[in-house]
């Protein structure tokens, strides 16, 4: 396989081809005594399409406020972030643009089958068409045989695999990840990592995840944005310029994660 | 991980022996019940406490002459009604309190005051307004079930889980679909433990009502029974009333709740 991101000294050359441009974004957010705090500073971010960036930091750093503004649910106070081009407040085709939440958030009085079909439900699509495509996403995160099983039925991973495959059924050419697989035991997440890659590689998706796990960021991106807390700001930019699959046990994959560790 | 599904679908049904000496018991006790009364109606007059056969023979008649029947329609139907306007008032309106924080605040103390005003004095009131009539019934059952409705649904409304709100966000669902599709279901638990409440209730207040403000229905056929010291008619509607309240506890609401709320985990149904 051979990764689309190539380290981009100047972000203005980058922009172009950027799927996401996050350009000097600022937040700030209502304090305890009327005092507006600080949660992102002047935020740069440029990702190319089809690449895979990990927003890596510590907790409080500001990094799920940040996934927010570009998913559009928040809103910058300072600076803008563009989607394939288009300023965020523009854009309309936010059903290309998936979020996948730390929780896995199904529904309990849904089936799984039910549950992918939510996605879709937002917009008109007729119901045979929703339940074949949804079947298509079961399918596709490797759940075929549980469409009517209800979550309370399933697994901490097939749960997992549930809420990746309800992403997935908007057929998103952006999918944003909060901390997806933090819940999950060490060896269910890093079979999730392989899913995830997996799927990334068939359906040529840009995924922006965030994650206060170092290896995991190592595993799974091309690029590792460090957040510095109060205020989240970039404090530094790593390419990962290996080979896929990559083993956490091997000396150049563990090179990065403590380069990654010395930078938290 | 097939298990893990399979187990859980196992773990669904008790076992069948247990459930046949529950059925077993529920027989036992029900013969204990009648022997008692038999044994205690032996040396008592029959207009002061009438013995099984006796009470079957009155049922007999009731039931043979249509009586029964149209009175038990009657009642059905005002509780019926009561019940549908308090569920039509109540559902919208608890929704409305529960996802307003500031009109519930203000509105609040009305629902305690209103679950404390005796269902006697509703009738009172129904009976200034409408006479003797289908609506004073209606009215009280009404009157009694909207507010038990609304303090259900107004509490359910407070649950709705604010990270699923979030999620129709992320998918830019319109606001009337994240009212169907997470609003209603978190709901629907607390709508049918209220709605539960409420109906049986109303059944209860609607003899009150219809012993002081009707002439017709089960309520009034009481009293007349009562009043004729026909004791034995008495405890054949009374009979009635308690095998309606079973049948449409277990016949109905019961097997309805188990198949909603086939989702929720076994721990939290029984």
């Amino acid at each position: 396989m051979n990764a689309p991101a190539i380290a981009s000294e100047s972000p203005a050359t980058a922009a172009t081809a950027a799927a996401i441009a996050v350009s000097s974004v600022s937040k700030w957010f209502d304090g305890s005594e009327g005092q507006s705090l600080l949660v992102l500073k002047d935020i740069d971010i440029q990702v190319p399409a089809q690449s895979i960036l990990a927003i890596l930091g510590a907790s409080g750093c500001g990094k799920s406020t940040l996934l927010n503004i570009i998913s559009g649910i928040l809103r910058p106070d300072r600076g803008h972030v563009c989607i394939n081009g288009i300023p965020s407040r523009d854009f309309q085709d936010w059903r290309s643009v998936s979020y996948m939440f730390q929780e896995d958030r199904l529904l309990p009085w849904r089936t799984a089958l039910a549950n992918v079909e939510f996605s879709l439900e937002a917009g008109k699509m007729p119901r045979a068409e929703r339940r074949r495509r949804a079947l298509e996403a079961l399918q596709l995160v490797g759940l075929n045989g549980f469409e009517d099983a209800f979550p309370h039925q399933l697994s901490g991973g097939m749960r997992s695999r549930v809420a990746l495959a309800r992403s997935l059924v908007l057929d998103p050419c952006i999918l944003l990840m909060d901390e997806p697989f933090s819940r999950l035991d060490a060896q269910t997440r890093s079979l999730m990592h392989q899913e995830l890659l997996r799927i990334q590689q068939m359906k040529h998706m840009t995924i922006i995840f965030v994650t206060h796990d170092v290896e995991e960021s190592v595993v799974l991106a091309d690029r590792v944005v460090v957040l510095a807390p109060r205020p989240g700001r970039v404090r530094e930019f790593v390419d990962i310029e290996l080979d896929r699959p990559r083993d956490p046990t091997l000396p150049e994959v563990t090179r990065y994660i403590q380069r990654l560790r010395a930078l938290l | 991980m097939p298990t893990v599904l399979e187990e859980s679908i196992h773990a669904r049904t008790p076992p069948r022996k247990w459930r046949i000496s529950l059925v077993a018991q529920r027989f036992a006790l029900l013969g204990v019940i009648l022997a008692i009364w038999w044994i205690a109606s032996l040396p008592m007059p029959h207009f002061i406490l009438p013995g099984p056969p006796r009470v079957l023979e009155a049922f007999r008649t009731i039931a043979g002459n249509g009586d029964l029947w149209s009175n038990l329609g009657i009642t059905l139907g005002r509780v019926g009604t009561g019940f549908l306007l308090a569920t039509a008032v109540g559902l919208p309106l608890g929704i409305i309190l529960g996802s307003n924080r500031r009109l519930g605040d203000f509105f609040e103390p009305i629902i305690p005051v209103m679950n404390t005003v005796s269902s006697a004095i509703w009738a009172t009131f129904a009976i200034i307004w409408f006479g003797v009539s289908n609506a004073t019934t209606v009215f009280v059952v009404f009157m009694t079930a909207m507010p038990l409705i609304i303090t259900n649904v107004w509490q359910g409304t407070r649950t709705v889980n604010a990270d699923f709100i979030e999620l129709a966000q992320t998918l830019r669902m319109p606001a009337h679909k994240v009212m169907i599709k997470i609003y209603l279901p978190t709901i629907l638990p607390y709508f049918f433990s209220g709605a539960r409440l409420a109906f049986g209730f109303g059944w209860r207040v609607s003899l009150v009502a219809e012993t002081l403000g009707s002439s017709s229905g089960v309520g009034y056929r009481l009293r007349q029974a009562a009043d004729l010291i026909q004791t034995d008619q008495v405890f054949a509607w009374t009979i009635t009333l308690v095998m309606m309240m079973a049948i449409l506890e277990m016949g109905i609401l019961r097997p309805l709740e188990n198949h909603v709320f086939r989702w929720k985990k076994e721990a939290e149904g029984s």
